[in-house]
């Protein structure tokens, strides 16, 4: 139910339009005898203009076929048919739909640079927000050990811990940023190879300290079977997926990492418990930029499950988030394309 | 005496911290902006390792390790901002010995300069058996043995492990090491290096996903880890 209001208020605009052009029909109608069948052309194609600035194409030609069918029926001799006696008006019915599918390309191409726009805002904001953040640490912590000559040696430690681990962050989050513009920018090329799952997995863990692996980390790997893929991307996912776990799994619970092969494809499974979470709001996760707005204290972007998405994406596969009892399930099904026997 | 390190960098602030972080380890240090001044001062001073950044104001410093090992056997370490592994395979190949990223941890290069520079001053095969930990390779009887018992393994697993072993601390390619295990004309064949690799790790490491032997340098290739006391 909810579905088909969304739809109904998202598609409001094609029935607008499809009043004004019941009106526009109904006016020249009226005025027939005043008006010239020139004129009334000319206001049947104000319909046209309007849907075509929503860029709908489809929506554009229903409507540009409307008024035309409108136009032929009730003012083209002969009138109350479908047939055109002078070839002329063939070529005014050709103009309707050049003047709409102009329209329609440019309004498209506005619409793609406010989205543009819109993204290099988040963007921005990631960079001033999610950077400083673990900037701040690093630049409080040094000035601290700086100015402090006396400070025990634990809790230097525990400054420098935290700028080690700030640091990381920021790492990690600038490799993000590198990545989601060339992935969506689609100028990536997937350089296929053979993959053991178990490697990625073994070079993704070194992204995380030792302890936080030791303690959460539960990991079932099925029997080597190589997967053609790209290395460097399943390592991204992977680590991406890690990374997304250990932000919001609740403490000391596990989280649980699961690879198999099955008949002909490779299912990743990543579960950690966390707080309740709406269902409606799980479909929004592989969004860029999205985050649950109650969360806000826990860094990161946002941006990690939209490059798990456009990296699951680029491999043919399917991702979706899965809301259970005490947590959140993330699981990934990619196509086998390719099988090798290893002698 | 204390080992002489040379680092050809133009950043000057990572020149720093490697200046401090050698002076604290008690090695000496020199180092070069440019690769034009890098060849002088190599000439000159004949240091004992390399350390080199491979986007250098006057070229490409993958050019300057070809001049170098078209002279010397000296460790090459690449520094690089570039995380392109393209770049950094190409580096390797051209005969540097190991390679690290920026941002780098310095124990971690210490670590790497360390491994490095032992394996200069034991040049390899004098021995005709190396011990890493709990593995021991024994060349004239071509047996490997793990925590005292002999390791079954198949004729490519022993090649596979012996090339390891061999040249331990070092980032080997996979071009490298299909090359070398496999032979000329399997460098494409990367299924195999990956089955292998894998078969090898259930054979001696603890936990495959977090090996202390056989690394992944992802993109790039492998590198044994050993600790040679």
């Amino acid at each position: 139910m909810r579905n088909i209001l969304e739809k109904i208020t998202k598609y409001k605009y094609i029935y607008k339009t499809l009043g004004i052009l019941f009106l526009i029909t109904l006016i020249s109608h009226l005025f027939k005898e005043y008006l010239d069948i020139i004129n009334i052309a000319l206001i049947h194609i104000i319909p046209v203009v309007i849907i075509a600035i929503y860029g709908n194409v489809k929506a554009t030609i229903f409507i540009t076929l409307l008024s035309v069918v409108f136009l032929n029926f009730l003012y083209i001799p002969p009138l109350y048919s479908f047939s055109v006696h002078n070839e002329l008006y063939i070529w005014s019915f050709l103009i309707f739909g050049i003047v709409g599918w102009i329209i329609t390309i440019q309004a498209k191409n506005l619409n793609t640079q406010t989205k543009q726009n819109e993204l290099r805002e988040s963007l921005l904001h990631i960079i001033s927000h999610d950077l400083r953040t673990p900037l701040s640490t690093i630049h409080g912590s040094i000035n601290l050990i700086l100015s402090n000559e006396k400070l025990d040696m634990e809790s230097k430690n525990n400054l420098l811990e935290d700028i080690n681990y700030s640091s990381l962050r920021m790492k990690r989050l600038i490799t993000n940023l590198l990545d989601s513009t060339r992935l969506s920018s689609g100028s990536i090329d997937l350089k296929l190879e053979w993959c053991d799952f178990e490697d990625i997995v073994g070079v993704a863990l070194n992204e995380f300290s030792q302890k936080q692996n030791d303690e959460k980390l539960d990991i079932k790997i099925d029997e080597l079977s190589l997967f053609w893929g790209d290395n460097t991307l399943l390592t991204q996912l992977i680590i991406n997926l890690l990374d997304n776990a250990f932000k919001y799994s609740k403490p000391n619970t596990k989280i649980y990492l699961e690879i198999h092969n099955l008949n002909n494809f490779t299912k990743i499974k990543v579960f950690n418990e966390s707080e309740y979470i709406d269902k409606q709001k799980l479909k929004n996760i592989f969004d860029k930029f999205y985050r649950f707005e109650d969360t806000n204290d826990i860094s990161g972007s946002g941006i990690g499950l939209a490059i798990c998405k456009s990296i699951v994406k680029l491999h043919n596969g399917e991702i979706k988030a899965i809301a259970q009892n005490d947590g959140i399930s993330i699981e990934i099904k990619l196509p086998i394309i390719k099988t090798v026997e290893v002698k | 005496m204390k080992q002489l390190i040379h680092i050809i960098e133009d950043d000057q602030s990572v020149k720093k911290l490697l200046e401090i972080a050698f002076k604290e380890y008690d090695f000496n240090s020199i180092s070069s902006n440019t690769k034009s001044n890098a060849m002088i001062m190599f000439l000159s001073h004949n240091p004992d390792l390399l350390i080199v950044d491979l986007g250098l104001p006057d070229g490409d410093g993958k050019d300057f390790i070809k001049q170098i090992r078209e002279i010397s056997k000296i460790p090459i370490i690449v520094l690089t901002a570039r995380h392109d592994e393209k770049e950094i395979v190409a580096a390797l190949d051209v005969g540097a010995d190991d390679y690290i990223t920026k941002p780098f941890s310095v124990n971690e290069l210490l670590a790497r300069i360390r491994a490095n520079l032992r394996r200069k001053i034991e040049p390899e095969n004098i021995n005709s058996s190396i011990v890493c930990d709990e593995l021991e390779l024994n060349i004239v009887s071509r047996d490997i043995t793990f925590k005292n018992e002999k390791l079954k393994l198949t004729p490519i697993e022993y090649e596979l492990l012996k090339y390891f072993m061999l040249n331990a601390n070092k980032t080997l390619t996979h071009n490298q090491i299909l090359q070398e295990v496999w032979g000329t004309g399997y460098q494409s064949q990367m299924q195999y290096l990956r089955t292998y690799v894998n078969t090898l790790r259930k054979k001696i490491e603890k936990n495959s996903t977090r090996p202390k032997y056989i690394k992944t340098e992802s993109g790039i290739g492998y590198r044994f880890s050993c600790n040679q006391n």
